[in-house]
């Protein structure tokens, strides 16, 4: 049998196993997150049909937006693939377990680099799938496309997934290999190549170009990089539309394109992984010049910090400390980060800041909706699951003579301080790039502070109610059952917040709100937050101590 | 069996592995000691290709570790000291996925699994997955697994760890039947006992270099101490610059 049959019929075995254990579990957990996903898709799938519906509107214009449309998704998405399995890869090839257990067996390099990339592929590609269905499903039910249209799209995403997967292993074993281990460099070199992909999707001019197509370029900052004959995704884009016309030569052709492309990226991944994944192994495995390491990291904060209780500032320091020694965990926030820097710069570029007032209302609003959703993310993803991340080391907490609320307090203030600090500092950068004016930008601002708040304390709460000390991967953490109703109530709470705010700016703008009623309405809007934050503070930190208090370890 | 020339490592400033050079023979159980820090889990990384060492050679039954690292692992197994097991496969399914892997090409696989679970006592975890086994019995089916494609060399880091005196007795038999039978056995332990109680040959590693090899009779010899392996072992071992007693290449 060849090892990487002897792998797959593993894998194979472990969904059985997996979905065993599904079904061994509570329906009803399993229905609800099942419901919580068709939700998501069903609410992508109508956001799409009425962006198509919209440009439908514009005529002309909008038929030549639409067509670009579809090259410009697959350039995002493929973007999103590309970062993800960087990250994948890299966790998958050098800080998997398994690799450590792989590589004592009799498995040459290049099956073994294969078989990861394979993984890791497949590990990053859902997201993919979860944006991409609700998006060719609002086109397809929008253009009145047959179930064919389908056929297509899955024929030419399986190539396109796999050939920007290759592209981030490749990335991702060339940095390992050649960057030194320094934590310095890389969180230098993923900043600075997340400047340069930025930059050349927004800063691209074509050579000579139609006026219309001048304009479009203008207002969809990287459609010129989307629409180049040389871009994957416009081969992806382009393959599908030709199929679905009826223009099989060019549509065969730009397949055969991609499936050639992907295969000689897949043959290139086995040579250059064969040929230097051993020794970047060496350099990920080998352990650090320990005498070089400072013995205190962020000695300074502990200092700067004195003014608090010794466990209190303990534990805060470990959690720092922690964070800040996990790339895993700092590299996806780095990811955050990147995409936040990307959706700022797009401001300038979209001339946001030269439209109607009741568009620039509209989209401050929508703005404060986004930030928000980022900080429910950035709650769900990493403070949801620092309490289970304790893991094996929970029982020195648990014996510390420290209480297990003062534990699950401190780690909910820490969380909070972040989370205000990020959200109220992009909310004024947000608010003031758009110019919304001081009323607004103050309850932009506010808003942040209570949602930042409201998801810190929900997080922590959840995540000790749902605390899972045996796992230690976060993304299981954070799929399970707590970490989908945390995410939900995060983003139900942050809808609560932010609608009522945006109804009464929108009367406003729309019917011309006079002054007195705009102040009485926000007065009542703004308690309504008060009193919405103050119970989503309050409660879940109330039944995760209780939670904890009556846990037995 | 496996012979090592020369072997040096280096992680920055620290010397983990300097200039160590060792010959075992087939059918001999070969305790390697140290204390925390002297490079014994170092060295049988290397040993088994994890890690490249910075200069020296290291042959597994004829196969360089470096140039036909396929060929040496096909003849050998490894037992770390925190093992690493698919949690959501059933014992049954494990064992098959490493024959499998070592392309174990034997008549009656099956039997030969349920033969090898109910000599290791685990004939009834058979349908349990591995995530919810004890780490004894965890422990035992990486015995199994590792004994699946009958291997010339074992190297093992740690051996009873986390074990009870019924499966520490079991382990230790199972080995000593292992060696008559031809295997060879490098294992690392602070069990010093242990090593009093089955090895063939010892060798004592400190700051990276052999310090003492031989057997037990010839390290009290060597070192003039009658007493046990621990007073040997304390006395050159106690200094920062350990003593050497020319061990044998």
């Amino acid at each position: 049998m060849h090892p990487l049959t002897a792998i797959w019929i593993k894998n194979w075995n472990t969904l059985r196993n997996v979905r065993r254990i599904l079904q061994q579990e509570s329906i009803f957990k399993t229905v609800f997150i099942l419901l919580f996903a068709a939700g998501i898709m069903g609410g992508f799938f109508m956001m799409f049909l009425n962006g198509f519906q919209f440009l439908a509107s514009l005529g002309g214009a909008g038929f030549m937006i639409t067509r670009r449309l579809f090259s410009l998704f697959f350039l995002g998405l493929g973007a999103m693939l590309v970062m993800s399995n960087i990250i994948t890869s890299y966790s998958t090839l050098f800080r998997s377990r398994e690799t450590l257990f792989l590589l004592t067996a009799p498995l040459d390099t290049r099956t073994f680099v294969t078989y990861k990339f394979i993984e890791s592929t497949l590990l990053s590609s859902w997201a993919f799938f979860f944006l991409m269905i609700p998006f060719t499903t609002a086109y397809a039910w929008h253009e009145k496309l047959g179930l064919i249209f389908a056929v297509w799209t899955v024929l030419f995403s399986l190539p396109f997934v796999f050939l920007c997967g290759a592209i981030g292993s490749l990335i991702s074993l060339a940095a390992v290999r050649w960057f030194p281990r320094s934590r310095f460099v890389w969180g230098a070199a993923a900043i600075i190549l997340l400047s340069f992909a930025i930059r050349a999707i927004l800063q691209i001019r074509p050579v000579m170009q139609e006026e219309a197509t001048f304009i479009l370029n203008r207002f969809l900052p990287g459609l010129q990089l989307a629409t180049h004959p040389l871009m994957p995704n416009n081969w992806t884009a382009e393959g599908i539309m030709a199929l679905t016309n009826g223009q099989w030569l060019r549509g065969g052709m730009l397949w055969l394109v991609l499936v050639t492309n992907t295969a000689m990226l897949f043959l290139l991944i086995q040579e250059f992984g064969r040929r230097v994944f051993y020794t970047a192994y060496q350099q990920v495995t080998g352990s650090p010049d320990i005498r070089r390491r400072a013995s205190e990291l962020l000695g300074w904060l502990d200092r700067l910090l004195a003014f608090l209780p010794h466990d209190i500032r303990g534990m805060i320091m470990k959690d720092i400390r922690s964070f800040l020694r996990d790339p895993l965990q700092w590299s996806q926030a780095l990811i955050f980060f990147g995409l936040l820097g990307l959706y700022f710069s797009s401001f300038r570029s979209f001339h946001y800041n030269e439209m109607p007032p009741i568009w620039r209302n509209l989209i401050v609003f929508l703005n404060i909706f986004s930030v928000s959703s980022v900080i429910c993310s950035l709650a769900a993803r990493f403070v949801f699951p620092q309490l289970s991340l304790e893991g094996h080391s929970f029982w020195i907490l648990g014996l510390a003579p420290t209480g297990m609320r003062r534990i699950l307090l401190t780690k909910f203030f820490l969380a909070s301080l972040a989370m205000v600090t990020i959200s109220a500092a992009l909310m004024g950068l947000a608010t003031w790039m758009l110019q919304a004016g001081s009323a607004l930008s103050l309850i932009s601002i506010g808003l942040a502070v209570a949602i930042s708040l409201s998801v810190s304390a929900l997080s922590t709460g959840l995540g000790a109610l749902f605390i899972d000390l045996k796992q230690p991967n976060p993304v299981a953490i954070i799929s399970g059952f707590g970490g989908t109703l945390n995410l939900v109530l995060s983003l139900g709470m942050m809808l609560g917040a932010i609608l009522p705010f945006g109804l009464i700016w929108h009367w406003r703008a729309s019917e011309g709100l006079a002054d007195s009623l705009l102040i009485k309405a926000n007065l009542i809007a703004g308690l309504w937050v008060i009193l919405l934050s103050s119970l989503m503070v309050s409660l879940p930190l109330w039944l995760g101590i209780r939670s904890l208090k009556n846990r037995e370890y | 069996m496996i012979s090592i020339q020369h072997l040096n490592k280096r992680f920055g400033s620290v010397q983990a592995v300097n200039d160590l050079s060792l010959e075992i023979p087939a059918g001999e159980l070969f305790c390697f000691l140290g204390p925390n820090g002297a490079g014994k889990t170092t060295t049988i990384k290397m040993m088994t290709g994890l890690l490249r060492p910075d200069s020296g050679t290291i042959r597994i039954g004829g196969f360089d570790i470096q140039k036909q690292p396929v060929e040496a692992k096909r003849i050998m197994g490894y037992i770390p000291d925190m093992p690493f097991l698919y949690e959501k496969l059933t014992p049954v399914e494990f064992l098959k996925f490493v024959a499998g892997l070592y392309n174990v090409a034997h008549p009656d696989l099956s039997g030969h699994i349920e033969s090898s679970l109910s000599q290791f006592g685990l004939q009834e975890a058979r349908n349990a997955l591995i995530g919810e086994l004890s780490h004894g019995m965890r422990q035992r089916l990486l015995y199994i697994a590792t004994f699946i494609h009958a291997p010339r060399v074992i190297f093992i880091d740690e051996p009873l760890i986390g074990l009870d005196p019924h499966s520490i007795r079991m382990i230790k038999n199972l080995l000593r039947a292992k060696v008559r039978d031809g295997m060879t056995i490098l294992l690392t332990t602070h069990i010093l006992a242990l090593a009093e109680d089955i090895a063939d040959r010892i060798g004592i590693i400190s700051g990276g270099r052999l310090i003492a090899l031989g057997k037990l009779g010839d390290l009290r010899t060597q070192s003039g101490d009658k007493g046990s392996l621990e007073d040997i072992f304390l006395n050159l071992t106690a200094s920062p610059t350990p003593q050497t007693l020319n061990p044998e290449p």
